[in-house]
């Protein structure tokens, strides 16, 4: 029966309702989680707080563990689910781009709006930037784009590239997760830092 | 220490299931007869010529045409990057690497849609994934893209945005357009919408 969108059992603009809903509720649980602090974010890079890497860790397991479930259930169809293509080198810098951003800006682009909503006068430069920057690639779009659509390498999932069934990536992923949680932790211990 | 023994209490059991149960078996590698006519009917295996056009116009790398008309007809005329594979020769081992893929959209197209349907056919009743068809042809192509029909002035908003897209389109890939627009600036290309799900091969669900 799913995804609903696409199989029409809820139209397109009820899904972006449903988003607005969504996207407030997340918007929420970050900022009331602290979220909006830039020293959160950057904790995760200097290893005193890595409750950031923990959420999301967590919210991609608990993503594809209902989406497998789901589909064993015949419920949501994952042929039909949207999948990001993947451009290997763009990709590969631009995670190099947005991980600079990060530690020097201390939020992440959601972290930023929640931060610019209680008036954190830093995340709104932050987004200031986020714009300039928006702008400077579309400017430079025409001298960007052969790398930008170069290095296509279809839409490979982990299982598919591996050769393994999805249920077994799952299983390593939870254990992974598990064990980055661990030295997370470990981190926290390491380099402690008061009152930050 | 407690909450984490109970997250992974809750979580590894759950990853146990999933990695015990055996992979998806419920899309069979040939459609039965009734499954193919439901999907035929329900036109799923087509690429509007808009979808096509913006996906040129892109260079979206995930397309590639195939022209499966002559190879004269195609020396005469054929879109832009398409390549070449004659229905005659379809199955032929050089062509193996194309048309049997996970990676690309496929998309075959003749002057009319006949013999890109048989070409899509005979790929997935062969189990190839990632085969489409441009719908209606390029004698279709040509009346949307190439010579759009102008709508009337009290025609609803989309109807006029895409009459403007496909006059931009048929412009930017050398259509036959230009001449009644050729003093006005180069006109931008309105976005249509973009695909909003992958289209994969599937019967009902």
């Amino acid at each position: 029966m799913g995804p609903l969108v696409v199989n029409e059992i809820i139209s397109q603009n009820t899904n972006f309702f449903l988003a607005f809903l969504i996207g407030i509720g997340f918007g929420f649980v970050l900022e009331s989680s602290g979220f909006s602090s830039s020293r959160k974010l950057a904790g995760v890079f200097y290893g005193y707080d890595t409750v950031v890497l923990k959420v999301f860790f967590t919210a991609a397991i608990v993503g594809m563990l209902g989406m497998l479930f789901m589909s064993l259930f015949n419920w949501i169809d994952l042929d039909l689910v949207y999948i990001n293509p993947t451009y290997l080198w763009s990709t590969i810098i631009g995670g190099i781009i947005m991980g600079a951003g990060f530690i020097t800006g201390g939020f992440c682009p959601g972290t930023s709006f929640c931060a610019a909503s209680i008036g954190k006068i830093d995340a709104m430069f932050f987004i200031g930037g986020m714009f300039l920057g928006v702008f400077i690639f579309a400017e430079a779009y025409p001298l960007l784009e052969d790398f930008y659509m170069g290095s296509f390498r279809g839409i490979p999932t982990l299982s598919e590239a591996l050769g393994l069934k999805d249920g077994l990536v799952v299983m390593g992923i939870i254990f992974a997760a598990l064990g980055m949680f661990w030295v997370g932790e470990w981190a926290e211990k390491k380099f402690p830092r008061e009152g930050y | 220490m407690k909450p984490r023994l109970y997250l992974a209490l809750f979580f590894i059991p759950l990853g146990l299931i999933l990695a015990a149960v055996p992979a998806d078996t419920t899309h069979p590698y040939k459609l039965s007869p009734n499954d193919l006519l439901e999907y035929v009917n329900s036109g799923m295996q087509y690429f509007s010529p808009d979808e096509v056009a913006d996906m040129i116009i892109k260079k979206d790398p995930s397309l590639v045409l195939i022209d499966v008309r002559s190879e004269d007809e195609y020396e005469k005329f054929h879109l832009p990057g398409a390549i070449n594979i004659p229905l005659s020769s379809l199955l032929e081992d050089q062509w193996k690497d194309y048309i049997n893929q996970d990676l690309r959209y496929n998309v075959f197209y003749s002057n009319s849609t006949v013999n890109a349907n048989q070409a899509w056919m005979l790929c997935r009743q062969l189990g190839y994934e990632n085969n489409y068809v441009l719908q209606g042809g390029l004698n279709y192509w040509v009346e949307t893209i190439m010579n759009p029909e102008k709508p009337a002035p009290t025609s609803p908003d989309e109807e006029i945005a895409r009459y403007n897209f496909r006059k931009g389109a048929g412009q930017a890939l050398g259509g036959g357009a230009e001449t009644e627009t050729s003093s006005q600036p180069a006109p931008e290309l309105p976005k249509i919408a973009p695909r909003p799900q992958k289209k994969r091969v599937q019967g009902g669900c």
